[in-house]
């Protein structure tokens, strides 16, 4: 559903994500993990159509997201790490303009947005302007929208930045959800119990580059460990960690 | 078609949501707003309008004038019009946070550009819009037009404006792609330099003051020569000039309007191929991240502490902070070029005046030339305020809406909020003292005024500094603008308008309570008129209201400054 091929970003002499090839399949959580800076969100803003390659090749649902922009990104929902909001417009006028963005049928869409409020708990709040809304609500209202027009694949960047157990809960079920209803997601994160309960299949990217892949349990036969953070630490050089909290022992 | 009216909705519906605030949610904001415009555009009627009338007096040659003053109109708009486009551009194609949610979603890029084009126009132009009309309602009232001059304004008006913008923002797609976005700033700059340029290559060429004095001149040939307004065909400022004039003077119709109708709809469809072509390789590029190459110079860093050495450390790091922020955000200093153009217009105008050229035995108001000269430097010290509000608006106002959301790292720390209102005055106090001081010191060298006018002069300037400064520290405090995504836009809120208002009646009553004692200086210097025991007594009176005036100014609304930022929650 999702295909990176040799997918590479430099800014200038930097080079963020460097020939990075890995396939979503239809229907499974991919989680793309890496500590912070590794690639992870240079990697998702092309794969929205936010940032334009280097090199290398994305293609979302066969779509070649250079080539067949709108057919791509059609397929596809987007889920930022820092969503940004109309702050002026409802929660129900944002979404109006999200099925007019993907030019969604209208009475269709009007029943959809009220279902997607009432599962997200935002029927009462569709009226209000959302920078009269909290945190959690925004979060979940941008979620709404991304899955309004009923993607294929959802494309999410941090999914749990900044939510309540509740919030974080949510997303999990839903995930769930997405997946048994054949839905293919295609995560980042760096919460690792959030992947090990989630993902089918695990990428780690370490300066841009992906080091490892697989199951979890692949994973930890790879790397010879019986817990996936110490998997996680020893691949992408984590164990500096230690010497850190060394160096704070005075 | 659908597509592009939607991507129009949500600036639509924000832009109604802002202006139909109820009063009881600050709604009289609006309509004060309103009013003042009105204010202003009936004045400009009137100026305008006074102006024209003398201009069309001139015997013979008043139709050719009124011509030449409507291409000095259409140029000066055209120049501004494209710097204008430019930076909104730059904005609205480029830096706006929306572009996250359209850039994903299955929209043509060709509908993007169309939308964004409408935006551009609409928040570059609609201010040259506004100021148009009454210009071109004084020419109807003097030319008294058949009706259809009056829509023909509005067709020639529109592809006028779509002219520049489609321009602006070709240049803005070429100019992010040549330039690395990290380097933004740096095109943000060489922006403003080539506006300054134009601004003064175009007061150079056009001399507007040379329009209703055709008597300086010994030759017909040399006054025309003088007043030279660029007269080319490739001009739209001309095409459109000479689509307005043959229905004023009713003579016939103007051909050009068709050119000037097919630049206003070619260009912009010339726009969406280059948005075609290079939108999505530039707009990639300005998402990549900043780099602070100069405040991180050790040079830089060693000066800046050496500068806030002998202040308290909370005081020294707010003030480190402070400056550091202001080189790193080229929205902040950006502006600088722009107040830049307009002090360099100021000092320039100076230097214009014909004063030399006044006969040595004129006598006016009781003055001679030398009186005169003083009269005027006095009266350049309202001038020379004003600017110093104008500069203080961009920069002394936003000072505590520019901590933004980061707000609460200052109310959780141990430093109190009189602490630091202070560090934002006394921040913002030295470097427009010395901008206002230069100001006033050179406009009035040009002037060749005395030595007594030069020292009340900078002595005025000085307090009225302080009280300008202090206005805006703490107006800028009372109406905080914490979550404003453009920092531009901090000043031309209700906040920003309340200072001005309140720094022009300072300026004003300051001015007024000085007129009397400064003419009977200046009197009494230039024609040696005694000053009595009874007249020093009244000066000193005045001045010591000027003082308290402005120490007033400078300490009342700082003090509600601090109050006020205590009792945010």
């Amino acid at each position: 559903m999702v295909t990176l091929q040799g997918l590479t970003k430099a800014f200038g002499k930097f080079i963020a994500v460097d020939q990075l090839s890995l396939e979503v399949k239809n229907g499974e959580i991919y989680g793309l993990l890496g500590p912070n800076g590794a690639g992870k969100t240079t990697t998702f803003r092309m794969v929205a159509g936010l940032l334009k390659p280097t090199s290398g090749t994305i293609l979302i649902g066969g779509y070649d997201i250079l080539k067949n922009p709108i057919e791509a990104k059609r397929t596809m929902g987007f889920l930022p790490d820092r969503p940004f909001l109309y702050e002026k417009l409802t929660g129900m006028e944002f979404l109006d303009f999200i099925v007019g963005l993907y030019g969604m049928d209208g009475n269709l869409a009007q029943r959809r947005i009220a279902d997607l409020l009432e599962a997200f708990e935002l029927t009462e709040w569709g009226g209000e302007l959302i920078e009269s809304y909290s945190h959690g609500m925004k979060q979940r209202l941008v979620i709404a929208s991304a899955l309004l027009h009923q993607p294929k694949v959802i494309v999410v960047d941090e999914p749990m930045v900044g939510l309540d157990p509740k919030g974080a809960m949510l997303i999990k079920k839903l995930f769930r959800k997405m997946k048994a209803e054949g839905l293919t997601i295609f995560m980042s994160t760096h919460t690792l119990s959030v992947a090990e309960e989630l993902c089918d299949r695990i990428g780690i990217i370490h300066e841009g580059k992906l080091i490892a892949e697989g199951t979890l349990e692949e994973l930890k036969k790879l790397a010879h460990e019986k817990d996936f953070s110490s998997v996680f630490l020893k691949l992408t050089g984590g164990e500096d960690v230690d010497k850190t909290v060394k160096t704070l022992e005075v | 078609m659908r597509a592009f009216f939607l991507l129009l909705r949500p600036a639509f519906l924000s832009m109604r949501r802002r202006i139909s605030i109820k009063p009881s949610e600050g709604g009289l904001q609006t309509q004060v707003i309103l009013i003042i415009g009105l204010l202003f555009w009936v004045l400009t009627f009137f100026g305008f309008n006074f102006f024209l009338s003398h201009v069309m007096a001139v015997e013979e040659f008043g139709d050719i004038l009124a011509r030449k003053l409507m291409a000095m109109v259409f140029l000066t708009f055209f120049f501004f019009l494209i710097f204008s486009n430019i930076i909104t551009a730059l904005s609205t194609y480029f830096l706006s946070d929306d572009l996250n949610i359209l850039w994903p979603s299955p929209v043509h890029i060709i509908t993007i550009y169309y939308a964004r084009l409408v935006e551009t126009v609409i928040d570059s132009s609609w201010m040259i819009f506004v100021f148009a009309v009454p210009v071109l309602l004084s020419y109807g009232v003097n030319y008294h037009p058949s009706w259809t001059y009056y829509p023909w304004c509005i067709a020639v008006l529109v592809p006028f404006i779509l002219v520049p913008a489609s321009l602006g923002i070709m240049a803005t797609m070429i100019l992010v792609g040549i330039f690395p976005a990290r380097r933004l700033r740096d095109i943000l700059a060489l922006l403003a330099l080539i506006f300054i340029a134009g601004i003064i290559l175009l007061v150079r060429l056009l001399q507007p003051e040379k329009l209703i004095n055709p008597d300086a001149f010994t030759s017909l040939v040399g006054y025309f020569n003088a007043i030279h307004v660029p007269d080319s065909v490739y001009l739209p400022s001309i095409w459109a000039t000479d689509s307005l004039m043959p229905l004023l003077m009713k003579k016939g119709s103007a051909s050009v309007f068709h050119i000037l109708l097919l630049s206003g709809l070619a260009l912009p469809i010339l726009g969406s191929y280059l948005a075609e072509w290079l939108y999505f390789a530039t707009f990639s590029k300005a998402r990549e991240a900043k780099k602070a190459r100069l405040t991180r110079l050790e040079i830089f860093t060693s000066l800046l502490q050496l500068l806030t050495r002998p202040f308290h450390p909370s005081f020294q790091a707010l003030m480190e902070k402070d400056i550091r922020g202001f080189f790193r955000d080229p929205s902040q200093w950006s502006q600088i070029f722009i107040l830049g153009s307009m002090v360099v217009l100021y000092l320039y105008n100076f230097k214009l005046l014909p004063l030399n050229r006044l006969p040595d035995n004129i006598f006016v108001f009781g003055l001679t030339k030398e009186g005169l000269q003083n009269a005027i430097s006095f009266l350049n010290l309202a001038l020379a305020g004003f600017v110093t509000a104008g500069v203080a608006v961009r920069f002394v106002f936003p000072s505590v809406s520019l901590e933004g959301k980061s707000f609460w790292i200052l109310r959780s720390s141990p430093i109190t909020m009189r602490r630091l209102l202070w560090s934002k005055f006394w921040m913002s106090f030295v470097p427009l003292l010395i901008l206002a001081e230069g100001l006033v010191y050179l406009s009035n060298r040009f002037l060749k005024v005395n030595d007594v006018v030069m020292v009340l002069s900078l002595v005025t300037i000085f307090f009225m500094t302080f009280g300008i400064v202090g206005l805006g520290t703490g107006i800028g405090a009372i109406y905080p603008r914490f979550n404003v995504e453009n920092v531009a836009k901090i000043a031309t809120g209700f906040g920003g308008l309340v200072f001005m208002l309140f720094s022009i009646g300072f300026i004003a009553i300051v001015v007024y309570l000085e007129a009397g004692p400064a003419y009977r200086i200046i009197l009494a210097q230039t024609r040696h008129f005694p000053l009595i025991p009874k007249v020093v007594a009244r000066i000193t009176f005045h001045f010591s209201l000027v003082l308290a005036l402005s120490a007033a100014c400078f300490y009342l609304p700082i003090r509600l400054g601090i109050r006020s930022l205590e009792r945010i929650e």
